[in-house]
């Protein structure tokens, strides 16, 4: 290996191949980040092609056991506006009350993964019991109205398989209420622990472009998508080795990478201040506090004798129907066309796909032994890759990737 | 063993005419669930509704005493309820729940119980299982078959369905028809044959005819749950209870018939593994 370039892989403790390439001067400063995707093809937007619409969603939820809420939520937002299906006032609340509730979820199992940074020994049980706590509650939400709290079952076209009992909703009402001191404890407990953890206060800070479509849910009318190019990453990161080795084509916005996810859903709808991985932490934190209020206006909005579901026409429109979906670590945008009854096209653009070109810049004027702390402040998710123990003859463990950082 | 472990065994039946009227035999099953709904035992109960009055069991969810006897008698035709019990829990919400179920539907919960694929959050909530005592059970097309081609009766206006003394009966406008149970074989499910479990040996209390006089069910407590819900009930004065060696045909005619079911059954399997078809393992 060149003395110039360390190269950190993985980089998060979530799930998902990455590998961060740095070029370093000799203090050991990042001079060019690049951070890229080393996960197999998905494949799982090729899997749906030519089968019937329904089987998007079923599928899709599948490229992650991390976000699948978001990914049936865009897959079925997808379908619906690619059939032409109008959603009905019932399954729409219900839709977004399960991505609330899962985006609270999701935040809390972040921390949870960044608690070896920035919580100390003594606070450690405490921590996690307060992740445990507020995962409880959230995802009886998601597993109350959507089935499953992972790959649910009951988000369909349409809408939702059913409604909820007045009982079902008077227990999300009374759970996530008693939940409120809890969680407001938690997000507190953090944003302290993120504080004191004392990164340098411009480590991971970027200068690009926001995308972000929603406070909460997503809205199609706010994906671009005739300023979207992608290119492939041979082209994207200048250098062949690095171009061969990545996995994904770079999303651009008007020729530009984004950054999405809480930070940005934060600045833009919120108001919140503030750049770099200390502001990404704080503003995914508070972020669960918009979630949560979310969760509960529409609980009360909920009308429980309402259906659902509207029946559908199968054979769809012909049209690109897109659903966009904030997701926790950003926004997922799924496209697909209907054709006959059959899907003749799907691409899905998932979060962390749009923060790849981001992330490896973020970690530039820095040591490079604060890289990982910044592509964790990101939350990259790169699915669909299993992290590998290798054992040998006597199962003594010899390399175990998931343990390196 | 050939009932399986229970604690206790009496005949019984009970004490509310409203819930006689509707009864399949002595109103055990209706008396227990809404004792237990209205003792907070259970939130509400999976149970085997006739929505449209054609005899074809819809599983339903019921929360109040008027849903349960509304769900009352038997149904001679499988009702999928084992899948109604995860809309019970998630969309309706309840987290103590109760379910009527046969016997292979009762192993199947208790599979649910300990090995929760795709039913995460399911197992624990489930708190009562009354099960029912089952020879065999028909599709659809078998009753449709016994009533219309067999018995000149439109299913519609069948009123009751009775399996004993040998026939298989229908009640229509108070005229009652029958043919020998002989004339059903064949019509069953085919899986009923190689089932070894005539008295839902892994339920938390099983009941049915059996044993008891007419108009009266016999009830075989099993697990702690069981027990403490027949006593409650018991003692509430919501069923009244006679001791099984005081009643006629009495425990002896459920052995033989829970005997008979096991070596019958047994015999099946054991034809068909050498065929080299797959049987289900025995628990």
């Amino acid at each position: 290996m060149n003395e110039n370039v360390k190269v950190i892989s993985p980089t998060s403790r979530q799930e998902g191949h990455a590998e961060l390439y740095m070029k370093v001067d000799d203090e050991g400063i990042v001079t060019k980040g690049m951070y890229f995707s080393i996960t197999p093809v998905r494949g799982i937007e090729k899997m749906v092609l030519d089968k019937r619409p329904e089987t998007g969603p079923v599928l899709c939820q599948r490229i992650c056991g991390v976000c699948p809420i978001p990914h049936t939520l865009a897959s079925v937002e997808a379908m619906d506006a690619a059939l032409g299906t109008e959603v009905p006032k019932a399954g729409k609340l219900l839709r977004q009350i399960t991505l609330s509730a899962h985006n609270i979820n999701s935040h809390a199992i972040h921390h949870f993964l960044i608690a070896p940074d920035v919580v100390p020994d003594d606070l450690f049980a405490t921590a996690v019991k307060s992740v445990g706590e507020v995962r409880k509650a959230t995802q009886f939400v998601v597993d109350t109205i959507a089935g499953e709290g992972i790959h649910p079952s009951d988000i369909r076209l349409g809408g939702m398989a059913r409604n909820i009992s007045p009982l079902a909703k008077d227990k999300l009402i009374e759970k996530m209420t008693a939940l409120k001191g809890t969680l407001e404890n938690h997000v507190e407990l953090i944003k302290d622990l993120v504080h004191k953890a004392d990164f340098p206060e411009d480590l991971g800070k970027v200068d690009v472009p926001l995308f972000v479509s929603d406070p909460t849910y997503g809205n199609t009318d706010a994906f671009p998508l005739d300023k979207l190019t992608e290119v492939l990453p041979e082209a994207w990161y200048g250098d062949e080795a690095v171009g061969k080795r990545a996995c994904t084509v770079i999303p651009l916005l008007d020729g530009k990478n984004v950054e999405t996810g809480p930070r940005a859903r934060m600045e833009k709808f919120e108001g919140f201040k503030g750049k770099g991985i200390t502001a990404q932490h704080i503003a995914r934190a508070e972020e669960m506090l918009v979630s949560y209020n979310d969760v509960l206006t529409k609980l009360d909005e909920l009308d429980t004798s309402a259906s659902a579901r509207a029946e559908f026409d199968p054979r769809g429109t012909g049209e690109l129907g897109i659903g966009v979906i904030e997701a926790p670590r950003g926004t997922n945008v799924h496209m697909a066309k209907v054709v006959d009854g059959k899907t003749k096209f799907y691409s899905a653009i998932v979060p962390t796909t749009w923060n790849i070109p981001t992330m490896g810049p973020a970690t530039e004027g820095f040591s490079h032994e604060l890289a990982p702390h910044v592509i964790r402040a990101y939350d990259p998710c790169l699915s669909c890759a299993t992290h590998v123990m290798v054992a040998d003859e006597e199962e003594k463990v010899i390399k175990n990737e998931y343990m390196k950082i | 063993m050939v009932l399986g472990n229970y604690k206790e065994a009496v005949s019984a039946r009970a004490t509310d005419k409203k819930i006689m009227e509707v009864a399949q035999d002595g109103g055990i099953v209706s008396a227990l669930l809404i004792h237990a709904i209205e003792s907070g035992v259970i939130e509400g109960a999976v149970v085997a509704q006739d929505p449209a009055d054609d005899w074809a069991p819809v599983p339903t969810v019921a929360t109040t005493a008027d849903e349960i006897l509304a769900a009352a008698g038997t149904k001679y035709s499988m009702s999928p309820t084992v899948f109604g019990i995860k809309e019970a829990v998630r969309q309706f919400g309840l987290e103590k729940i109760g379910v009527v179920a046969t016997p292979c539907q009762t192993q199947g919960i208790r599979k649910v119980q300990a090995y929760p694929f795709s039913t995460r959050f399911i197992g624990d909530k489930i708190k009562l299982v009354l099960g029912i005592y089952c020879m065999e059970n028909f599709p659809m097309a078998s009753l449709d078959t016994f009533s219309e081609a067999m018995m000149d009766t439109d299913l519609k206006d069948v009123d009751k369905m009775d399996i004993g003394k040998g026939k298989f009966m229908i009640q229509t406008g108070g005229e009652e028809k029958g043919i020998g149970l002989k004339k059903t074989h064949g019509y069953e499910q085919a899986g009923c044959n190689i089932c070894t479990d005539y008295v839902c040996e892994f339920s938390d209390l099983s009941t049915g005819s059996v044993g008891s006089p007419d108009g009266w069910s016999t009830v075989l407590t099993r697990t702690g749950a069981g027990v403490d819900l027949f006593k409650s009930a018991v003692d509430a004065g919501l069923i009244e209870t006679k001791p099984m060696d005081e009643v006629k045909p009495g425990l002896p005619l459920l052995k033989k018939l829970a005997k008979g079911k096991k070596e019958k059954n047994a015999a099946e399997r054991e034809k068909r593994v050498k065929m080299g078809i797959p049987i289900p393992t025995l628990y």
